[in-house]
């Protein structure tokens, strides 16, 4: 249990921090296959140039899931009490259970982030 | 277990028997067919390896007995295994899944060969290289070895597939749309394929041959395939083309040299060099052709060839001998 309670945090209300992570990924996905369908179909350049404009999205989600792991990482402050378990009906306990599945969705998320953009390193090719 | 020794050895017999043939992915002639066979045989070889590290660890907790290791290298141990290592392993395969599909689809170096699937065979039209005019063909790809030629793929009515195992992987074919591959054969042979996407009720019988063969034999095969077809020898024959024409074939077949013109079935200007009569599902011999003619849609449920029964039987026996001898 924490040594000290924190009562009131919006954060234990706040459902759409969790799944923003996520979000990213799939916003990325659409954008990275939407780009290259694009790309090929109106045949726009070299499909090397295609690679660095997906890695870019690429780069770009990666660094916003970071910042929001981190952000769910603190708010699930493990290191604090090493709570593990959020079974109670708390707010400390709403806080650091979506804090903690915030934070795994965007370990998740960024993998996916890297497996969405692995066809285009590759088998960078229009044909 | 001794008694489970013989069934085993004759199942494993039967499936590797399944392995070799003219239409085997794990038997390949096409540098693409490789590639596959390799990707199969590399994750084979990784599941087997993985089967075997669960099932050890299964037997190792199960059978073996273990002390209780800490809760912390449990924890190590679940998300090591569980996280770390697949996202690693999905990753390198992956990779070197990903990084094959370029060569498989890399464009061709000069014959284009456009294949339209139809219910049920494969229209096929040849553009060799500098080509204002392609020579017409059907249910047989005839590609020359070491050379990358370029496969355009069409579809008539429904979606089918093109698959050649033995050469490389397989392309759908849309009705409306354009799809493509490129095919490098690495060694001469006698190959078939077979529509892989279900496609009506005949799909089963809508296969073709396929044959690869050095550049030089390509050529004189190309010069061949283009020519006009072969005059009746024999009275027999010239009956044959007779009946033919005055019963309308040539309204839907077309051999060239003669008036028959028709775009809606099969070219049969070389039928006889073909490997294979109604996309697979007879040969080219005398009594085939006689059995297709009779009723077509005895051996393939759904043809649209009408059937000519109704003629005399030394009509059709003559049709026969003369489509027989179209070399």
């Amino acid at each position: 249990m924490a040594a000290h309670e924190k009562p009131d945090l919006p954060a234990h209300r706040n459902l759409f921090r969790m799944i923003l992570a996520p979000t990213i990924w799939a916003i990325h996905f659409l954008l990275a296959y939407c780009t290259a369908a694009i790309w090929c179909a109106k045949d726009l350049g070299d499909p090397d140039t295609l690679t660095l404009v997906v890695t870019g999205y690429t780069v770009a989600a990666e660094v916003a899931i970071v910042f929001l792991g981190l952000k769910m990482w603190t708010q699930w402050d493990y290191l604090d009490d090493y709570d593990y378990v959020h079974s109670e009906s708390t707010d400390e306990h709403r806080r650091e259970f979506l804090g903690h599945a915030g934070f795994m969705l965007a370990c998740l998320s960024f993998v996916a982030v890297i497996f969405n953009t692995m066809p285009v390193w590759f088998a960078g090719t229009c044909l | 277990m001794r008694p489970l020794v013989l069934p085993a050895a004759a199942i494993l017999a039967i499936a590797l028997a399944g392995c070799r043939g003219p239409q085997s992915a794990l038997d390949p002639a096409g540098a693409d067919a490789s590639s596959l066979a390799s990707l199969f045989w590399v994750m084979l070889a990784g599941a087997v390896v993985l089967w075997l590290l669960m099932n050890g660890l299964i037997f190792y907790a199960w059978r073996a007995k273990p002390r209780p290791i800490s809760s912390k290298a449990a924890r190590i141990l679940i998300f090591g295994g569980g996280v770390v290592f697949p996202t690693f392993v999905l990753f390198f395969l992956l990779a070197y899944g990903l990084s094959m599909m370029p060569d498989q689809r890399a464009p061709g170096e000069g014959l284009r060969v456009e294949v339209t699937g139809e219910q049920w065979w494969f229209r096929v039209a040849y553009w060799p290289e500098g080509a204002s005019e392609p020579i017409h063909s059907a249910n047989e790809i005839v590609l020359p070895v070491g050379v990358r030629s370029e496969i355009t793929l069409k579809a008539d009515q429904v979606i089918h597939s093109f698959w050649l195992p033995s050469i490389a992987g397989k392309t759908d074919m849309f009705p409306g749309r354009v799809t493509r591959m490129s095919l490098l054969p690495t060694e001469p042979g006698e190959f078939r394929g077979q529509c892989a996407e279900f496609c009506g009720e005949s799909h089963a019988w809508m296969a073709f041959t396929a044959r690869t063969m050095t550049p030089d034999d390509f050529a004189a095969w190309v010069e061949a395939e283009a020519a006009p077809a072969a005059v009746p020898e024999t009275d027999l024959q010239a009956r044959g083309l007779d009946v033919f024409l005055s019963e309308g074939c040539g309204g839907c077949h077309a051999i060239r040299g003669t008036p028959a013109r028709g775009r809606v079935g099969p070219d049969l200007t070389h039928l006889a060099s073909r490997g294979n009569l109604a996309a697979g599902a007879l040969k080219v011999t005398v009594p085939d052709l006689i059995a297709w003619i009779s009723h077509p849609e005895a051996i393939k449920p759904g043809a649209k060839m009408p059937a000519f029964d109704h003629l005399p039987r030394e009509d059709i026996a003559a049709m026969a001998a003369y489509l027989e001898s179209l070399e």
